[in-house]
Protein backbone atom coordinates (compact mmCIF):
# COMPACT_ATOMS: atom_id res chain seq x y z
CA UNK A 1 0.00 0.00 0.00
CA UNK A 2 2.66 2.38 0.93
CA UNK A 3 4.84 1.84 -2.11
CA UNK A 4 1.63 2.32 -4.24
CA UNK A 5 0.48 5.69 -2.59
CA UNK A 6 4.41 6.58 -2.68
CA UNK A 7 4.34 6.02 -6.68
CA UNK A 8 1.20 7.90 -6.97
CA UNK A 9 2.80 10.65 -5.42
CA UNK A 10 5.84 10.71 -7.36
CA UNK A 11 3.52 10.50 -11.02
CA UNK A 12 1.69 13.39 -9.87
CA UNK A 13 5.00 14.96 -8.98
CA UNK A 14 6.46 14.60 -12.29
CA UNK A 15 3.27 15.39 -14.29
CA UNK A 16 3.64 18.72 -11.76
CA UNK A 17 7.11 19.33 -13.29
CA UNK A 18 6.42 18.18 -17.02
CA UNK A 19 3.69 20.98 -17.43
CA UNK A 20 4.50 23.83 -14.51
CA UNK A 21 7.91 22.98 -15.43
CA UNK A 22 8.45 24.83 -18.44
CA UNK A 23 6.69 28.10 -18.04
CA UNK A 24 8.00 28.26 -13.87
CA UNK A 25 11.89 27.66 -15.86
CA UNK A 26 11.35 30.13 -18.25
CA UNK A 27 10.32 33.16 -15.20
CA UNK A 28 13.41 31.98 -12.74
CA UNK A 29 15.52 31.99 -16.08
CA UNK A 30 14.50 35.35 -17.57
CA UNK A 31 13.18 37.32 -14.36
CA UNK A 32 14.06 35.81 -10.83
CA UNK A 33 18.12 35.02 -12.24
CA UNK A 34 18.54 38.71 -13.87
CA UNK A 35 16.93 40.60 -10.82
CA UNK A 36 19.25 38.82 -8.86
CA UNK A 37 21.95 39.73 -10.29
CA UNK A 38 20.79 43.38 -11.16
CA UNK A 39 20.74 43.61 -7.00
CA UNK A 40 24.27 41.72 -7.22
CA UNK A 41 25.66 44.64 -8.97
CA UNK A 42 24.66 46.84 -6.35
CA UNK A 43 27.74 45.82 -3.58
CA UNK A 44 30.52 46.09 -6.77
CA UNK A 45 32.17 49.35 -7.46
CA UNK A 46 31.22 51.67 -10.36
CA UNK A 47 34.15 51.73 -13.22
CA UNK A 48 35.13 55.13 -15.21
CA UNK A 49 32.22 53.74 -18.03
CA UNK A 50 29.36 52.80 -15.32
CA UNK A 51 29.40 49.22 -15.48
CA UNK A 52 30.37 47.47 -12.03
CA UNK A 53 34.05 45.87 -11.69
CA UNK A 54 35.88 44.56 -8.25
CA UNK A 55 36.59 45.26 -5.81
CA UNK A 56 32.88 44.27 -3.40
CA UNK A 57 32.27 47.74 -1.69
CA UNK A 58 29.09 49.46 -0.28
CA UNK A 59 29.84 52.69 -2.20
CA UNK A 60 26.98 52.49 -4.24
CA UNK A 61 24.88 52.37 -0.92
CA UNK A 62 26.48 55.35 0.88
CA UNK A 63 25.45 57.32 -2.70
CA UNK A 64 21.77 56.23 -1.93
CA UNK A 65 21.84 58.21 1.25
CA UNK A 66 23.33 61.25 -0.06
CA UNK A 67 26.96 60.98 0.51
CA UNK A 68 28.88 62.06 -2.61
CA UNK A 69 31.85 64.11 -3.36
CA UNK A 70 30.50 67.29 -2.64
CA UNK A 71 29.54 66.22 0.32
CA UNK A 72 25.89 65.13 1.82
CA UNK A 73 22.79 65.69 -0.01
CA UNK A 74 19.47 65.26 0.96
CA UNK A 75 18.32 65.25 -3.03
CA UNK A 76 17.71 61.57 -2.92
CA UNK A 77 15.72 61.42 0.27
CA UNK A 78 13.42 64.34 -1.54
CA UNK A 79 12.81 61.74 -4.05
CA UNK A 80 12.01 58.91 -2.30
CA UNK A 81 9.93 61.20 -0.19
CA UNK A 82 7.75 62.51 -3.05
CA UNK A 83 7.33 58.70 -4.67
CA UNK A 84 5.92 57.71 -1.33
CA UNK A 85 3.69 60.89 -1.29
CA UNK A 86 2.45 60.77 -4.99
CA UNK A 87 1.83 57.27 -4.47
CA UNK A 88 -0.49 57.83 -1.28
CA UNK A 89 -1.94 60.47 -2.51
CA UNK A 90 -2.92 59.03 -6.03
CA UNK A 91 -4.29 56.04 -4.18
CA UNK A 92 -6.28 57.89 -2.33
CA UNK A 93 -7.65 59.76 -4.86
CA UNK A 94 -8.63 56.52 -6.81
CA UNK A 95 -10.52 55.29 -3.45
CA UNK A 96 -12.45 58.38 -3.60
CA UNK A 97 -13.49 58.64 -6.99
CA UNK A 98 -13.70 54.33 -6.91
CA UNK A 99 -16.57 54.49 -4.16
CA UNK A 100 -19.19 56.59 -5.74
CA UNK A 101 -18.32 55.27 -9.07
CA UNK A 102 -18.28 51.40 -8.43
CA UNK A 103 -21.71 52.04 -5.81
CA UNK A 104 -23.30 54.11 -9.07
CA UNK A 105 -22.66 51.08 -11.13
CA UNK A 106 -23.88 48.20 -8.94
CA UNK A 107 -27.21 50.56 -8.43
CA UNK A 108 -28.23 49.92 -11.97
CA UNK A 109 -30.18 47.65 -13.40
CA UNK A 110 -28.40 44.37 -13.73
CA UNK A 111 -27.94 44.46 -17.54
CA UNK A 112 -26.66 47.33 -17.85
CA UNK A 113 -23.98 47.07 -15.07
CA UNK A 114 -21.01 45.41 -17.61
CA UNK A 115 -21.58 47.90 -20.36
CA UNK A 116 -21.12 50.82 -17.57
CA UNK A 117 -17.92 48.87 -15.86
CA UNK A 118 -16.36 47.96 -19.12
CA UNK A 119 -16.47 52.03 -20.24
CA UNK A 120 -14.48 52.60 -17.12
CA UNK A 121 -11.78 50.20 -17.70
CA UNK A 122 -11.55 50.97 -21.61
CA UNK A 123 -9.17 53.89 -21.33
CA UNK A 124 -6.83 51.62 -19.35
CA UNK A 125 -6.33 49.04 -22.44
CA UNK A 126 -4.78 52.18 -24.59
CA UNK A 127 -1.27 52.18 -24.45
CA UNK A 128 0.27 54.04 -21.05
CA UNK A 129 2.48 56.51 -23.34
CA UNK A 130 -0.98 57.06 -25.29
CA UNK A 131 -2.31 57.89 -22.00
CA UNK A 132 -0.05 60.35 -20.77
CA UNK A 133 0.77 62.11 -23.33
CA UNK A 134 -3.39 63.05 -23.78
CA UNK A 135 -2.29 64.88 -20.48
CA UNK A 136 0.38 66.50 -21.81
CA UNK A 137 -1.98 67.91 -24.61
CA UNK A 138 -4.46 68.79 -21.65
CA UNK A 139 -2.43 70.73 -19.48
CA UNK A 140 0.53 71.80 -21.26
CA UNK A 141 0.76 75.87 -20.92
CA UNK A 142 -0.86 76.69 -24.52
CA UNK A 143 -4.28 74.48 -23.30
CA UNK A 144 -6.78 75.96 -22.29
CA UNK A 145 -6.84 74.46 -19.04
CA UNK A 146 -4.12 76.03 -18.06
CA UNK A 147 -5.63 79.24 -19.51
CA UNK A 148 -8.24 78.95 -17.15
CA UNK A 149 -6.00 78.34 -14.08
CA UNK A 150 -3.85 81.35 -15.15
CA UNK A 151 -6.90 83.58 -15.30
CA UNK A 152 -8.12 82.49 -11.76
CA UNK A 153 -4.58 82.67 -10.12
CA UNK A 154 -4.27 79.16 -9.68
CA UNK A 155 -0.98 79.55 -11.22
CA UNK A 156 1.58 82.13 -12.62
CA UNK A 157 0.91 83.54 -16.25
CA UNK A 158 2.83 81.73 -18.66
CA UNK A 159 3.22 78.52 -17.08
CA UNK A 160 1.31 75.29 -17.57
CA UNK A 161 -0.37 72.90 -14.91
CA UNK A 162 2.65 70.94 -16.60
CA UNK A 163 5.17 69.84 -16.23
CA UNK A 164 5.39 69.69 -12.13
CA UNK A 165 4.13 67.73 -9.09
CA UNK A 166 -0.12 68.35 -9.77
CA UNK A 167 0.14 67.10 -13.14
CA UNK A 168 2.38 63.72 -11.98
CA UNK A 169 -0.49 63.28 -9.05
CA UNK A 170 -2.96 63.39 -12.39
CA UNK A 171 -1.40 61.65 -14.61
CA UNK A 172 -1.05 58.80 -11.56
CA UNK A 173 -4.55 58.81 -10.44
CA UNK A 174 -6.00 58.60 -13.87
CA UNK A 175 -3.64 55.85 -15.19
CA UNK A 176 -4.49 53.79 -11.99
CA UNK A 177 -8.10 54.25 -11.63
CA UNK A 178 -9.42 51.41 -13.10
CA UNK A 179 -7.15 49.14 -11.06
CA UNK A 180 -9.13 50.30 -7.88
CA UNK A 181 -12.34 50.18 -9.55
CA UNK A 182 -12.26 46.68 -10.60
CA UNK A 183 -11.63 44.61 -7.41
CA UNK A 184 -13.85 47.25 -5.89
CA UNK A 185 -16.39 46.23 -8.15
CA UNK A 186 -16.44 42.72 -7.06
CA UNK A 187 -16.26 43.04 -3.62
CA UNK A 188 -19.74 46.01 -4.38
CA UNK A 189 -21.00 42.92 -6.42
CA UNK A 190 -21.23 40.70 -3.87
CA UNK A 191 -22.62 43.31 -1.33
CA UNK A 192 -25.29 41.42 1.26
CA UNK A 193 -27.82 44.22 0.98
CA UNK A 194 -30.05 42.65 3.55
CA UNK A 195 -27.21 44.04 6.58
CA UNK A 196 -27.96 47.18 5.24
CA UNK A 197 -31.34 47.45 5.64
CA UNK A 198 -30.77 45.64 9.04
CA UNK A 199 -28.70 48.50 9.81
CA UNK A 200 -31.39 51.03 8.81
CA UNK A 201 -34.15 49.33 10.90
CA UNK A 202 -31.57 49.90 13.72
CA UNK A 203 -32.16 53.42 12.49
CA UNK A 204 -28.64 54.09 11.80
CA UNK A 205 -28.11 56.17 8.51
CA UNK A 206 -25.87 58.36 6.62
CA UNK A 207 -21.76 57.94 7.83
CA UNK A 208 -22.71 55.95 10.65
CA UNK A 209 -24.77 53.12 8.14
CA UNK A 210 -22.04 53.14 5.31
CA UNK A 211 -19.27 52.67 7.78
CA UNK A 212 -20.64 49.52 9.76
CA UNK A 213 -22.39 47.62 6.84
CA UNK A 214 -20.93 48.56 3.31
CA UNK A 215 -17.47 49.37 3.98
CA UNK A 216 -16.36 46.33 6.09
CA UNK A 217 -18.03 44.25 3.56
CA UNK A 218 -15.58 46.09 0.63
CA UNK A 219 -12.93 46.21 2.62
CA UNK A 220 -10.90 43.10 0.89
CA UNK A 221 -11.82 44.92 -2.30
CA UNK A 222 -10.23 47.93 -1.30
CA UNK A 223 -7.36 46.18 0.13
CA UNK A 224 -6.26 44.53 -3.51
CA UNK A 225 -6.87 47.77 -5.00
CA UNK A 226 -4.33 50.27 -3.33
CA UNK A 227 -2.17 46.88 -3.68
CA UNK A 228 -2.67 47.35 -7.17
CA UNK A 229 -2.63 51.06 -7.40
CA UNK A 230 -0.20 52.20 -4.60
CA UNK A 231 2.67 49.56 -5.82
CA UNK A 232 2.60 50.42 -9.73
CA UNK A 233 2.05 54.36 -8.50
CA UNK A 234 5.33 54.26 -6.40
CA UNK A 235 7.29 52.44 -8.60
CA UNK A 236 5.83 54.23 -12.24
CA UNK A 237 8.33 56.06 -15.16
CA UNK A 238 6.28 56.76 -17.74
CA UNK A 239 4.73 59.58 -16.18
CA UNK A 240 6.94 61.23 -13.97
CA UNK A 241 9.16 60.99 -16.70
CA UNK A 242 6.49 62.81 -19.63
CA UNK A 243 4.27 65.04 -17.06
CA UNK A 244 7.25 65.93 -13.91
CA UNK A 245 9.91 67.31 -14.96
CA UNK A 246 13.02 67.87 -13.30
CA UNK A 247 11.59 69.64 -10.25
CA UNK A 248 9.15 66.21 -9.95
CA UNK A 249 11.39 63.82 -10.10
CA UNK A 250 9.98 60.23 -8.82
CA UNK A 251 12.81 57.03 -8.12
CA UNK A 252 11.44 55.29 -10.89
CA UNK A 253 13.10 58.35 -13.42
CA UNK A 254 16.35 58.43 -10.89
CA UNK A 255 16.84 54.83 -11.46
CA UNK A 256 16.28 54.83 -14.95
CA UNK A 257 18.92 57.93 -14.90
CA UNK A 258 21.69 55.59 -13.86
CA UNK A 259 21.18 52.70 -16.69
CA UNK A 260 20.89 55.27 -19.41
CA UNK A 261 21.52 59.06 -19.67
CA UNK A 262 24.52 58.98 -16.84
CA UNK A 263 25.17 55.33 -16.39
CA UNK A 264 26.16 53.97 -12.45
CA UNK A 265 25.16 50.63 -12.66
CA UNK A 266 25.87 49.44 -8.88
CA UNK A 267 23.98 53.29 -7.85
CA UNK A 268 21.23 52.44 -10.19
CA UNK A 269 21.42 49.22 -8.43
CA UNK A 270 21.31 50.04 -5.19
CA UNK A 271 18.66 52.38 -5.61
CA UNK A 272 16.35 49.62 -7.17
CA UNK A 273 16.87 47.69 -3.94
CA UNK A 274 15.67 50.60 -2.07
CA UNK A 275 12.62 50.70 -4.51
CA UNK A 276 11.94 47.04 -4.51
CA UNK A 277 12.24 47.25 -0.46
CA UNK A 278 9.61 49.63 0.07
CA UNK A 279 7.13 47.41 -2.29
CA UNK A 280 7.83 44.01 -0.22
CA UNK A 281 7.21 45.90 2.97
CA UNK A 282 3.64 47.04 1.13
CA UNK A 283 3.24 43.70 0.13
CA UNK A 284 3.77 42.51 3.49
CA UNK A 285 1.70 44.83 5.33
CA UNK A 286 -1.55 44.38 3.20
CA UNK A 287 -1.41 40.58 3.39
CA UNK A 288 -1.69 40.53 6.69
CA UNK A 289 -4.45 43.01 6.88
CA UNK A 290 -5.98 40.95 4.43
CA UNK A 291 -5.85 37.47 6.54
CA UNK A 292 -6.60 39.26 9.63
CA UNK A 293 -9.45 40.16 7.80
CA UNK A 294 -10.25 36.68 6.49
CA UNK A 295 -10.45 38.42 2.96
CA UNK A 296 -10.54 34.87 0.87
CA UNK A 297 -9.58 35.94 -2.67
CA UNK A 298 -11.60 33.58 -4.44
CA UNK A 299 -9.16 31.11 -7.05
CA UNK A 300 -5.96 32.26 -6.15
CA UNK A 301 -2.93 30.20 -6.97
CA UNK B 1 -31.26 48.15 -5.97
CA UNK B 2 -33.94 49.65 -3.56
CA UNK B 3 -31.41 49.74 -0.68
CA UNK B 4 -30.09 52.62 -1.65
CA UNK B 5 -32.39 55.81 -1.38
CA UNK B 6 -33.11 57.96 -4.14
CA UNK B 7 -31.15 60.87 -2.91
CA UNK B 8 -28.05 59.10 -2.42
CA UNK B 9 -28.38 57.69 -6.38
CA UNK B 10 -28.16 60.90 -6.89
CA UNK B 11 -25.31 61.51 -5.74
CA UNK B 12 -23.63 59.07 -6.92
CA UNK B 13 -24.79 59.10 -10.37
CA UNK B 14 -23.37 63.46 -10.32
CA UNK B 15 -20.00 62.01 -9.01
CA UNK B 16 -19.74 59.23 -11.80
CA UNK B 17 -20.68 60.85 -14.61
CA UNK B 18 -18.06 63.92 -14.16
CA UNK B 19 -15.81 60.97 -13.53
CA UNK B 20 -16.84 59.39 -16.73
CA UNK B 21 -16.08 62.88 -19.14
CA UNK B 22 -12.78 63.13 -17.35
CA UNK B 23 -11.93 59.40 -17.72
CA UNK B 24 -12.57 60.23 -21.76
CA UNK B 25 -11.82 63.83 -21.84
CA UNK B 26 -7.46 63.36 -22.30
CA UNK B 27 -8.56 60.67 -25.15
CA UNK B 28 -10.96 63.10 -27.03
CA UNK B 29 -8.36 65.78 -26.80
CA UNK B 30 -6.04 63.30 -28.65
CA UNK B 31 -8.61 63.02 -31.49
CA UNK B 32 -9.70 66.53 -31.83
CA UNK B 33 -6.19 67.86 -32.20
CA UNK B 34 -5.36 65.38 -34.76
CA UNK B 35 -7.48 67.54 -37.36
CA UNK B 36 -5.77 70.74 -36.69
CA UNK B 37 -4.52 72.68 -38.68
CA UNK B 38 -0.83 72.80 -39.49
CA UNK B 39 1.86 74.56 -41.52
CA UNK B 40 -0.05 74.43 -45.51
CA UNK B 41 -3.39 72.65 -44.00
CA UNK B 42 -5.29 75.83 -42.77
CA UNK B 43 -8.72 74.72 -40.99
CA UNK B 44 -9.51 71.49 -39.83
CA UNK B 45 -8.18 68.67 -42.10
CA UNK B 46 -6.81 64.92 -42.01
CA UNK B 47 -3.53 65.70 -43.36
CA UNK B 48 -2.20 64.15 -40.37
CA UNK B 49 -3.53 60.63 -41.14
CA UNK B 50 -2.28 61.01 -44.85
CA UNK B 51 1.43 61.83 -43.40
CA UNK B 52 1.22 59.06 -40.80
CA UNK B 53 -0.11 56.41 -43.79
CA UNK B 54 2.91 57.31 -45.80
CA UNK B 55 5.65 57.19 -42.94
CA UNK B 56 7.99 53.94 -43.85
CA UNK B 57 9.22 54.53 -39.73
CA UNK B 58 5.66 54.43 -39.18
CA UNK B 59 4.31 51.74 -40.63
CA UNK B 60 7.54 49.48 -39.58
CA UNK B 61 6.75 50.27 -36.38
CA UNK B 62 3.62 48.64 -36.80
CA UNK B 63 4.68 46.14 -37.96
CA UNK B 64 6.89 44.80 -35.52
CA UNK B 65 4.28 46.02 -32.85
CA UNK B 66 2.21 43.35 -34.34
CA UNK B 67 4.73 40.86 -34.53
CA UNK B 68 5.68 41.07 -30.88
CA UNK B 69 2.37 41.03 -29.65
CA UNK B 70 1.32 38.27 -31.86
CA UNK B 71 4.38 36.09 -31.28
CA UNK B 72 5.08 36.90 -27.39
CA UNK B 73 1.48 35.76 -26.77
CA UNK B 74 1.51 32.26 -28.43
CA UNK B 75 4.34 31.28 -26.33
CA UNK B 76 3.32 32.90 -23.60
CA UNK B 77 -0.30 31.25 -24.01
CA UNK B 78 1.26 28.61 -24.01
CA UNK B 79 3.40 28.21 -21.09
CA UNK B 80 0.69 29.91 -19.24
CA UNK B 81 -1.86 27.39 -20.08
CA UNK B 82 0.55 24.35 -19.08
CA UNK B 83 1.46 26.46 -15.88
CA UNK B 84 -2.65 26.69 -15.04
CA UNK B 85 -3.13 22.95 -15.61
CA UNK B 86 -0.74 21.77 -13.49
CA UNK B 87 -0.85 23.91 -10.65
CA UNK B 88 -4.52 23.00 -10.71
CA UNK B 89 -4.61 19.43 -11.74
CA UNK B 90 -1.52 17.75 -9.89
CA UNK B 91 -0.34 19.61 -6.89
CA UNK B 92 -1.19 18.21 -3.59
CA UNK B 93 -4.59 19.45 -2.38
CA UNK B 94 -2.87 20.54 1.01
CA UNK B 95 -0.23 21.85 1.38
CA UNK B 96 2.85 20.12 -0.52
CA UNK B 97 5.63 21.72 1.44
CA UNK B 98 7.47 24.68 0.56
CA UNK B 99 8.82 23.68 -3.02
CA UNK B 100 5.71 22.28 -4.65
CA UNK B 101 3.42 24.17 -2.48
CA UNK B 102 4.62 27.39 -2.00
CA UNK B 103 7.44 28.40 -4.79
CA UNK B 104 5.68 28.05 -7.76
CA UNK B 105 2.98 30.35 -6.97
CA UNK B 106 5.94 32.62 -5.37
CA UNK B 107 7.87 32.45 -8.98
CA UNK B 108 3.97 33.01 -10.84
CA UNK B 109 3.42 36.17 -8.83
CA UNK B 110 6.72 37.81 -8.83
CA UNK B 111 6.72 38.87 -12.86
CA UNK B 112 3.03 40.25 -12.06
CA UNK B 113 4.25 42.21 -8.59
CA UNK B 114 7.43 43.64 -9.80
CA UNK B 115 7.54 47.09 -10.56
CA UNK B 116 7.80 47.08 -14.67
CA UNK B 117 10.63 49.33 -14.40
CA UNK B 118 13.00 47.11 -11.99
CA UNK B 119 11.59 44.11 -14.59
CA UNK B 120 12.73 45.88 -17.52
CA UNK B 121 16.23 46.94 -15.76
CA UNK B 122 16.94 43.67 -14.73
CA UNK B 123 16.12 42.53 -18.26
CA UNK B 124 18.38 44.82 -19.95
CA UNK B 125 21.41 43.90 -17.17
CA UNK B 126 20.98 40.18 -17.57
CA UNK B 127 20.52 40.41 -22.07
CA UNK B 128 24.32 42.85 -21.77
CA UNK B 129 25.74 40.10 -19.86
CA UNK B 130 24.67 37.27 -21.91
CA UNK B 131 25.60 38.97 -24.98
CA UNK B 132 28.73 39.95 -23.55
CA UNK B 133 29.61 36.97 -22.62
CA UNK B 134 28.29 34.70 -25.16
CA UNK B 135 27.58 37.25 -28.55
CA UNK B 136 23.62 35.80 -28.14
CA UNK B 137 20.76 37.84 -27.69
CA UNK B 138 21.50 41.02 -29.06
CA UNK B 139 18.80 43.97 -27.86
CA UNK B 140 16.35 43.50 -30.32
CA UNK B 141 12.65 42.07 -30.89
CA UNK B 142 14.19 38.79 -29.58
CA UNK B 143 15.14 40.21 -25.91
CA UNK B 144 11.37 42.43 -26.11
CA UNK B 145 9.61 39.14 -26.78
CA UNK B 146 11.99 37.03 -24.20
CA UNK B 147 10.49 40.14 -21.70
CA UNK B 148 6.48 39.97 -22.90
CA UNK B 149 6.31 35.78 -22.72
CA UNK B 150 7.87 36.70 -19.23
CA UNK B 151 4.93 38.63 -17.97
CA UNK B 152 2.38 36.97 -20.21
CA UNK B 153 2.45 33.75 -19.30
CA UNK B 154 1.41 34.52 -15.60
CA UNK B 155 -1.62 36.54 -16.24
CA UNK B 156 -2.48 33.68 -18.70
CA UNK B 157 -1.70 30.67 -16.20
CA UNK B 158 -4.10 32.93 -13.04
CA UNK B 159 -6.78 32.66 -15.90
CA UNK B 160 -6.92 29.51 -16.97
CA UNK B 161 -6.37 28.32 -13.36
CA UNK B 162 -9.65 30.01 -12.06
CA UNK B 163 -11.29 28.22 -14.95
CA UNK B 164 -10.24 24.68 -13.48
CA UNK B 165 -10.41 25.45 -10.62
CA UNK B 166 -14.16 26.01 -10.74
CA UNK B 167 -14.51 22.63 -12.22
CA UNK B 168 -15.95 19.36 -10.62
CA UNK B 169 -12.94 17.08 -10.17
CA UNK B 170 -14.80 14.00 -10.42
CA UNK B 171 -14.73 14.99 -14.31
CA UNK B 172 -11.33 13.99 -14.87
CA UNK B 173 -11.76 10.88 -12.31
CA UNK B 174 -14.39 9.75 -15.17
CA UNK B 175 -12.01 10.63 -17.93
CA UNK B 176 -9.53 7.74 -16.46
CA UNK B 177 -12.36 5.47 -15.34
CA UNK B 178 -12.72 5.09 -19.22
CA UNK B 179 -9.55 4.76 -20.14
CA UNK B 180 -7.87 7.90 -21.39
CA UNK B 181 -4.77 8.44 -21.15
CA UNK B 182 -3.08 11.74 -19.89
CA UNK B 183 -2.42 12.87 -23.17
CA UNK B 184 -6.02 12.16 -24.41
CA UNK B 185 -7.53 13.42 -21.51
CA UNK B 186 -5.75 16.70 -21.52
CA UNK B 187 -6.52 16.92 -25.48
CA UNK B 188 -10.29 15.87 -25.36
CA UNK B 189 -11.08 17.28 -21.74
CA UNK B 190 -9.12 19.85 -20.52
CA UNK B 191 -8.46 21.92 -23.83
CA UNK B 192 -12.64 22.24 -24.80
CA UNK B 193 -12.97 22.88 -20.96
CA UNK B 194 -10.20 25.56 -20.83
CA UNK B 195 -10.98 26.91 -24.65
CA UNK B 196 -13.16 30.18 -23.53
CA UNK B 197 -9.82 30.53 -20.68
CA UNK B 198 -7.46 30.17 -23.29
CA UNK B 199 -8.76 32.52 -25.74
CA UNK B 200 -9.48 35.00 -22.96
CA UNK B 201 -6.08 34.26 -22.04
CA UNK B 202 -4.43 34.82 -25.51
CA UNK B 203 -5.91 38.42 -26.13
CA UNK B 204 -5.04 39.19 -22.50
CA UNK B 205 -1.43 38.48 -23.40
CA UNK B 206 -1.31 40.45 -26.51
CA UNK B 207 -3.23 43.45 -24.97
CA UNK B 208 -0.61 43.10 -22.24
CA UNK B 209 2.13 43.25 -25.06
CA UNK B 210 0.80 46.66 -26.92
CA UNK B 211 0.09 48.32 -23.32
CA UNK B 212 3.74 47.57 -22.14
CA UNK B 213 5.94 50.52 -22.55
CA UNK B 214 8.58 50.41 -19.87
CA UNK B 215 9.60 46.79 -20.11
CA UNK B 216 9.86 47.31 -24.10
CA UNK B 217 11.66 50.33 -23.57
CA UNK B 218 14.62 48.87 -21.83
CA UNK B 219 15.02 45.57 -23.41
CA UNK B 220 14.52 46.98 -27.21
CA UNK B 221 17.74 47.72 -29.57
CA UNK B 222 18.22 50.21 -32.33
CA UNK B 223 16.32 48.52 -34.99
CA UNK B 224 13.21 47.24 -32.81
CA UNK B 225 11.49 50.62 -32.79
CA UNK B 226 7.95 49.58 -32.04
CA UNK B 227 4.60 52.23 -31.73
CA UNK B 228 5.26 53.08 -28.50
CA UNK B 229 8.66 53.55 -27.90
CA UNK B 230 8.09 55.67 -31.49
CA UNK B 231 5.73 57.36 -29.61
CA UNK B 232 7.46 58.12 -26.86
CA UNK B 233 10.95 59.11 -28.13
CA UNK B 234 9.08 61.36 -30.97
CA UNK B 235 7.80 63.08 -28.22
CA UNK B 236 10.69 63.57 -26.47
CA UNK B 237 12.32 65.39 -29.75
CA UNK B 238 9.90 67.65 -30.55
CA UNK B 239 6.77 67.35 -28.40
CA UNK B 240 3.13 67.30 -29.66
CA UNK B 241 2.73 67.36 -32.83
CA UNK B 242 -0.41 66.47 -35.67
CA UNK B 243 1.09 63.41 -36.27
CA UNK B 244 1.48 61.65 -32.94
CA UNK B 245 -2.21 63.19 -32.20
CA UNK B 246 -3.30 61.15 -35.00
CA UNK B 247 -1.41 57.90 -34.92
CA UNK B 248 -2.55 57.93 -30.88
CA UNK B 249 -6.33 58.48 -32.03
CA UNK B 250 -5.60 55.58 -34.20
CA UNK B 251 -4.61 53.38 -31.22
CA UNK B 252 -7.47 54.43 -29.15
CA UNK B 253 -9.74 54.14 -32.04
CA UNK B 254 -8.42 50.61 -32.79
CA UNK B 255 -8.76 49.36 -28.80
CA UNK B 256 -12.25 50.87 -28.14
CA UNK B 257 -13.42 48.86 -31.66
CA UNK B 258 -11.78 45.81 -29.80
CA UNK B 259 -13.79 46.57 -26.25
CA UNK B 260 -16.78 47.12 -28.31
CA UNK B 261 -16.89 43.31 -30.25
CA UNK B 262 -15.64 41.77 -27.03
CA UNK B 263 -18.64 43.35 -25.07
CA UNK B 264 -20.82 42.04 -28.41
CA UNK B 265 -19.16 38.51 -28.72
CA UNK B 266 -19.42 38.16 -24.82
CA UNK B 267 -22.76 39.41 -24.37
CA UNK B 268 -24.94 36.78 -26.34
CA UNK B 269 -22.05 33.68 -25.42
CA UNK B 270 -22.84 34.18 -21.20
CA UNK B 271 -25.16 36.33 -19.61
CA UNK B 272 -23.20 36.22 -16.07
CA UNK B 273 -22.00 39.57 -15.18
CA UNK B 274 -18.17 39.07 -16.27
CA UNK B 275 -15.37 41.28 -14.75
CA UNK B 276 -12.95 42.09 -17.40
CA UNK B 277 -9.92 42.42 -16.70
CA UNK B 278 -7.23 45.19 -16.26
CA UNK B 279 -4.76 45.82 -18.59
Amino acid sequence: MGTAAQGEARSRAWRLWITSGPGLFWIVLFLLIPSGVMLGIAFFTNSDFGSPVLPLSLDSFSQVAGYGILGWSGANFTVLLRSLLQAGVATSVTILLAYPLVFFIVTRPANMRPVLLLFAIVPSWTNQVVRTYAWMELLNPFAPVSHVAQVLGIIPPHLGLMPGDFAVLVGLSYNYLPYMVVPLYAAAEKLDWTLVEAGRDLYASGAKLFFNTVFPQTLPGLLSGIILVGIPAFGDYVVPQLLGGDKAMMLGSLIADQFTFSPDWPYGAALTLIMLAFTCIGLIVFRRLTQRLGGGEGAML
Amino acid sequence: MNAVPRRIQRVLAGISLPVYLLLYAPLSVIAIFSFAPSLGHPGPNVAAYGMLLNDPEVLAALRRSLTLAIGSAVLGTMLGTLMGFGLSRFRPAKGGGFWVGTLPSLIIYLPIIMPSLVFGISELIFFNFVHEYTGLLSAGLLTMGIAHVTFQAPYVALVVYARLAGLDPNLFEASQDLYANAVKSFVFLTIPVVRPALIGGFLLAITLSIDDFTISFFTAGPGSVTLPIYIYSAIARKGSSPEINALGSLMIATVIGVALLYYFVTRHRERSNRIPAVA
